[in-house]
């Protein structure tokens, strides 16, 4: 029933690029001067220099991470990457100012269509900067910012200057020094206290140069009692080299807040993406990472809850579908240090052809504090012979008063499933699609409506062929 | 992903002089040529271990707890192995002490250079074990032996400061079925040594063994043991461990399911208590289709202790149709206690069930208070869940009065 078969993945609907001249151009390879030049080019204060610059330094101290992770980082060519590409754009209100060669990508990707849809607001990230920004007015009296980071941190310096750095620091990871380092673009947003959004605010990253590296930046702040949610879909054009996406996501939710961050992730797969994201919970504040990885060629990316304050309540939900030439290495951390807190972590993943999924967890529950919980569930499908699943959790509990449960399994598709829907007149490609629809399914309800159904036709086009 | 605890350097120890080793080389000249070179080999190995500061295999472990750095000698290996055997006559199977085997069928052993470690991270461990095994047993049944009644093996260790390295060999010829227990205790209970044990396994065609280990050293001693399992065609394999004893444990279990239908069990009960400190690591390894392993460790936990279970299990392409379950439990009975659990899958073939599952809870609230209110003290009543939490793995051992007596030693380990 496994038949082998290539599979063909459907990328098609972002693989495109234009030739862009760019105005800015910080070179290939990474140096001091490199750093100097984007801090110039962005205008930025001394203190932000300096940030970069011991990033900088942090990264080159810090080993590769390969004596757990696989060695496909050592293929990274650092020297031969751009570190900041820019067409002295200014992020632009409205989507007739946007240039028209930038506005072409983004037609493609659906930019307008989504704003019609009446999202709550929409910034799009062309290589290092924003190219194109807007929101909802009402949205704005409200109290709300969305900007880019380097608007946010121009205009709103005391709001970001307290908590940027403050829940990755940039010792954390070897990637996350480099994105301090280099790092420009992605969102800045703040909601006040007690503003509940009913719309999701958007984002769009794109790659659209060879041998480029994105390094956005994102710092989200809900105030006391206030919920917002946040998604971002990512593409990038299939070219020859290989192509590195480093980001850093900070998520604050002060007393009370609500997020919900939601990613889909479909770089072409020549894109290393290696992403540090974590978020800080406060006293009953809950915060939710809802994440989904179908395209890059290796993807590392463990998004954490810090439960600070009693009550919190951290939640990670994922899905990494691993085609052929692929490896999804996703993960989640939760670590209690308040009474009281919860986590919940559900992991899927399915791998097709020679894929390989792998899910890393870390669970931390320190004795001093009680009544902690933490559900963790990992399921792995594996559709043909030759595809590949790790799971790795490290859970550290003491106290009495805690509890952990964590579960993982590993099945394929059963040939009876297979064979039921066949007699009742299903090719088995559909039979196989449906059964790996059904296994994800319950994760999907979880999604807000566009996302579930795009998700849905995703996974159909990656199971196209997958058997025989 | 940051680790916790960063091993430290490997300290020069006693072992690793030049002198100590030729002193003990000499008293053992009398070893054919190839036993010397072997030893010396790896001796020199010890020495050339780089220590990865970030070695993931020792991850969480307090790995200074489990050097060499203050062994101050070797002990006598006379009487370190007792045995208790009265049907291993040499008929239906044959127990030796090794150093019997080396003095009179050396080539019985040929094969040692040959055989691995479960290599999970003691690298050191195994080759100070090779280096400097002086005791040791060789278990072989002759094919469709099967002895009647368990064989008995004890090991013991005692003197303070002074290291034993004891290095095992048990070959089961296809069809042969044997239940062996053994037993590792001190000798006294105010000074604490340092026991390094190395265990190769081969279960042949269809052959079915039973190896069961109660280990209660002193509460000042350390434990290293490491084995490696390898189950061929249909045999089935059941390995259970008893741990009740020593100050640290390191315990490196590897099973590897070479041939089509063999079966592994690996199942292991743990009470730490006070500042003990159990560390431990497995792997199932499925290399062959239609293979079934199921792992079970349990691991209660009061005042400081400590348990680190890291398990993998791991299944090749070709080792379709695998039914393969890891479980480890722990039960923590105090604040201060500290389970870590790494529960891993690594799987490359498709036609296959393979599950893990890890839990860290209390005890229910519920279970003690039904206990509570038939007037049971609480002290009993958490003894008699801890007792009914080991119950699923014990029971496994099936033999009526080593099931009774090993029930009894745990009951036992509580008062003290």
């Amino acid at each position: 029933m496994t038949t082998e078969a290539n599979v063909n993945i459907d990328r098609e609907k972002g693989n495109f690029h234009f030739n862009t001249n760019y105005a800015y151009d910080a070179g290939t390879g990474l140096s001091e001067d490199a750093v100097r030049y984007i801090s110039e080019v962005k205008e930025e204060e001394p203190w932000m220099l300096g940030f970069r610059m011991k990033g900088l330094s942090i990264f080159e101290k810090k080993p590769m991470p390969t004596h757990w992770a696989t060695k496909d980082l050592e293929n990274i060519n650092f020297d031969v990457i751009r570190y900041y590409l820019a067409k002295g754009q200014k992020p632009s209100r409205t989507w007739d100012e946007v240039p028209d060669d930038i506005k072409n990508t983004f037609e493609r990707l659906g930019i307008p269509e989504q704003e019609r849809k009446f999202l709550a607001g929409v910034e799009a990230q062309f290589d290092s900067e924003a190219a194109y920004s807007r929101m909802k007015d009402d949205l704005e009296e409200k109290g709300v910012i969305f900007v880019g980071s380097t608007e946010g941190l121009k205009d709103h310096p005391e709001i970001f200057k307290k908590w940027f750095g403050k829940v990755i620091p940039t010792s954390d990871n070897k990637f996350s020094a480099l994105n301090s380092a280099v790092f420009s673009g992605g969102s800045f947003i703040y909601i006040p206290p007690g503003v509940k959004l009913e719309q999701p605010l958007q984002a769009y990253f794109r790659i659209n140069a060879e041998n480029f590296g994105q390094f956005e930046r994102t710092l989200i702040i809900a105030d006391e009692g206030s919920e917002v949610t946040y998604m971002e879909g990512c593409t990038a054009p299939k070219f020859e080299t290989s192509t590195l996406h480093s980001a850093v996501v900070e998520l604050v939710a002060l007393p009370g807040a609500k997020i919900q961050y939601i990613t889909v992730q479909n770089w072409s797969n020549n894109v290393f993406n290696l992403v540090t994201k974590r978020a800080l919970a406060h006293e009953e504040a809950e915060v939710r990472w809802i994440d989904c990885n179908i395209g890059s060629r290796l993807t590392m990316k463990y998004p954490g809850v810090i439960l600070k304050g009693r009550k919190a309540r951290g939640e990670v939900l994922s899905i990494a579908l691993a085609n052929e030439g692929q490896h999804q290495d996703t993960g989640a951390k939760m670590v209690h240090a308040a009474d009281e807190t919860t986590s919940n972590v559900i992991a899927k993943s399915i791998s097709i052809g020679k894929g390989r999924s792998s899910y890393r967890g870390l669970v931390q529950i320190p004795g001093h504090f009680k009544h902690c919980r933490n559900n963790t569930e990992c399921d792995a499908l594996l559709i043909n012979s030759e595809s590949e699943t790790d799971t790795y959790p490290a859970i550290t509990v003491q106290g009495s008063e805690n509890s952990v449960q964590h579960e993982a399994s590993v099945s394929k598709v059963s040939a009876e499933q297979i064979f039921y829907m066949q007699q009742r007149g299903m090719n088995e490609g559909e039979a196989m699609s449906l059964c790996v629809n059904g296994f994800v399914n319950d994760l999907i309800r979880e999604f807000p409506m566009e996302y579930s159904v795009e998700l849905k036709r995703l996974i159909d086009l990656e199971m196209e062929d997958s058997v025989g | 992903m940051s680790l916790s605890s960063t091993p430290p350097e490997p300290e020069p120890s006693l072992l690793s002089s030049e002198s100590f080793f030729d002193e003990f080389a000499d008293k053992r000249s009398w070893e054919p040529g190839w036993l010397a070179d072997f030893r010396r080999e790896n001796w020199e190995k010890t020495k050339q271990l780089t220590t990865n500061l970030k070695d993931d295999r020792w991850r969480f472990s307090p790995k200074a707890r489990f050097g060499y750095k203050a062994v101050s000698g070797l002990a006598q290996s006379e009487d370190s192995i007792v045995f208790d055997a009265p049907e291993a006559n040499g008929k239906t199977a044959t127990l030796e002490q090794l150093d019997r085997i080396l003095l009179q069928e050396p080539n019985l052993l040929i094969d040692l250079p040959n055989l691995a470690g479960p290599n999970l991270g003691a690298d050191q461990s195994f080759h100070l074990a090779r280096a400097f095994a002086e005791a040791g047993f060789y278990l072989r049944v002759g094919k469709n032996q099967k002895p009647d009644s368990p064989l008995f093996v004890d090991h013991s260790t005692n003197c303070e400061g002074l290291a034993r390295f004891h290095l095992n060999v048990i070959e089961l010829e296809p069809f042969s079925e044997v239940t062996l227990v053994e037993r590792i205790s001190s000798t006294n209970s105010d000074s604490g040594g340092l026991l390094t044990n190395l265990t190769h396994v081969k279960a042949g065609e269809g052959s079915k063994l039973t190896r069961i280990i109660i280990q209660e050293m002193n509460q000042h001693s350390s434990f290293h043991n490491l084995e490696n399992i390898e189950v061929q065609k249909n045999a089935i394999m059941c390995n259970l461990a008893i741990h009740l004893g020593s100050a640290q444990t390191r315990v490196e279990s590897k099973g590897s399911l070479t041939e089509a239908g063999a079966e592994f069990e690996n199942l292991s009960v743990t009470l730490a208590t006070k500042k003990q400190l159990f560390d431990q690591r497995t792997m199932q390894h499925h290399l062959a289709a239609n293979g079934k392993s199921t792992l079970t460790f349990k691991n209660a936990l009061a005042d400081q202790a400590k348990t680190i279970f890291s398990g993998l299990i791991k299944v090749e392409n070709e080792a379709q149709q695998t039914n393969s379950y890891q479980t480890n439990r722990n039960l923590l009975l105090s604040n201060e206690a500290k389970a870590d659990s790494m529960p891993g899958l690594e799987i490359l073939a498709n036609e296959v069930k393979c599950s893990h599952g890890a839990t860290t809870s209390k005890i229910d609230d519920q279970e003690l208070f039904y206990l509570l209110s038939r007037g049971i003290s609480r002290a009993v009543a958490e003894r008699l869940i801890i007792l009914g939490f080991f119950e699923e793995v014990i029971e496994k051992i099936g033999m009526q009065d080593q099931l009774a007596d090993v029930r009894e030693r745990i009951a036992n380990s509580f008062t003290e």
